[in-house]
């Protein structure tokens, strides 16, 4: 097969992609991931992974990205480190622009999951990378001994919360509702850190910057408390507010978006697209979890293993044709 | 021949990216692990305007520097 024509290509080498691969590589399906940023996705930069199952004491994010990574590449899978920049149906084909060049593939999977949101507050742009941050795992070790705020009422919040108290001396968390959205054993450890302290009905307005020891740094957070103006001072801010998928790339392939964004797929995870298929954090209805990105992802091999076999089939000239 | 430095920190996946693709075009670099030399926080500041890693510098042969902020393997890839 010609080097830049594959059986499937996957978009994304994050948990999803990663498993599908897996199931396809290990059938012989000639498959190609493209990664624009880190190999496991959001899953790589998460400090301790907890609910997934099969690792009774949990395991690092990124030691298990390593796993799935290796597991795919064991049966002949390949991962390119660069970036889908379109997609688009030609004829029976797939074709994609790639920083490394123009790609074509019989069946696509969209795998790229999501991303973290912005709060859209004065000063978090001004400061992301230089006091606004959303890796804790790559960030945090800036923050010895510092005061932190975390911004989010959820799993990914709470979790990142108590890995950065190891460096951290105290942590504020900013929750928007009266009340988590976190599980409740990641609460039970943040009620009894006393490192941290959980502001409920507080909203961030801006973060406030100025100069310490010679560098442009945050010193404060202006925040809306139970309606009333407010503030806390930090010297950082970490903010965990909820994902957004990553689907600029579909642009021109007609592919169909629920209203937040998210590819709608059938129950096969085909889109409306045939031959494109999409799963994990990315699609309409996923439920955000490792394991059912990985489970989304085994189900999607199977039915592009299924695509694969009738095209194959409808392509393959019959016995009639070749008398 | 131009001289590579990778700032890090020990929990930093991302920095491991940049490292394996540096790895996978057979360019040698330094690390330097910004939690073990947490002294060497201010100048990577001064150089990049940036308190996050990765930051990889890249030291041409005529003395000029340049500075990549992130995990930005497109830009990362016309630098080095």
């Amino acid at each position: 097969m010609d080097d830049n024509i594959h059986d499937v290509i996957m978009v994304g080498a994050g948990p999803t992609s990663l498993a599908a691969a897996v199931y396809t590589s290990r059938e012989d399906i000639d498959t190609l991931i493209f990664e624009k940023a880190i190999i496991g996705g959001l899953a790589a930069i998460t400090d301790m992974v907890d609910n997934y199952p099969g690792f009774e004491e949990g395991v690092e994010g990124l030691v298990l990205a390593e796993k799935l990574q290796k597991q795919a590449e064991r049966f002949g899978a390949k991962i390119e480190l660069g970036e889908v920049q379109s997609v688009k149906k030609d004829g029976d084909m797939f074709v994609l622009e790639t920083t490394s060049g123009q790609m074509k593939a019989k069946a696509v999977l969209v795998g790229t999951g999501s991303e973290w949101k912005k709060i859209g507050i004065p000063g978090e742009s001004e400061f992301y990378g230089r006091g606004v941050h959303n890796c804790a795992t790559c960030d945090g070790a800036f923050y010895r001994d510092k005061k932190l705020v975390v911004v989010g009422g959820g799993n990914s919040s709470a979790q990142e919360a108590l890995f950065l108290t190891k460096f951290a001396s105290h942590i504020d968390i900013l929750i928007r509702k009266d009340k988590w959205k976190a599980s409740d054993v990641l609460i039970h450890e943040i009620e009894k850190n006393d490192k941290i302290t959980v502001h409920f009905n507080t909203a961030p307005t801006e973060i406030v910057g100025g100069q310490v020891d010679g560098m442009q740094k945050v010193t404060k957070v202006l925040v809306q408390k139970d309606g009333e103006a407010s503030e806390i001072i930090t010297d950082g801010v970490f903010v965990f507010i909820g994902l957004k998928p990553v689907t600029y790339f579909l642009k021109d392939s007609g592919v169909e978006l629920d209203d937040f964004g998210f590819v709608k797929t059938n129950l096969k995870l085909e889109t409306n697209v045939p031959g494109l298929f999409c799963a994990g954090d990315v699609r309409s209805g996923a439920t955000m979890q490792i394991a059912s990105a990985v489970g989304e992802g085994a189900s999607a091999a199977l039915s592009i293993r299924e695509y694969l076999e009738d095209y194959d089939r409808e392509r393959k000239p019959s016995d009639t044709e070749n008398k | 021949m131009k001289k590579i430095t990778v700032f890090t920190t020990t929990t930093c996946a991302y920095c491991g990216m940049v490292k394996k693709w540096l790895d996978s075009k057979g360019i040698s670099y330094n690390v330097v692990n910004l939690d073990e030399q947490p002294e060497m926080q201010k100048q990577v500041y001064e150089k990049s305007g940036a308190l996050t890693v990765p930051i990889t510098l890249i030291e041409n042969d005529d003395s000029t520097e340049e500075v990549v902020i992130g995990y930005n393997l497109s830009r990362l890839a016309s630098l080095v």
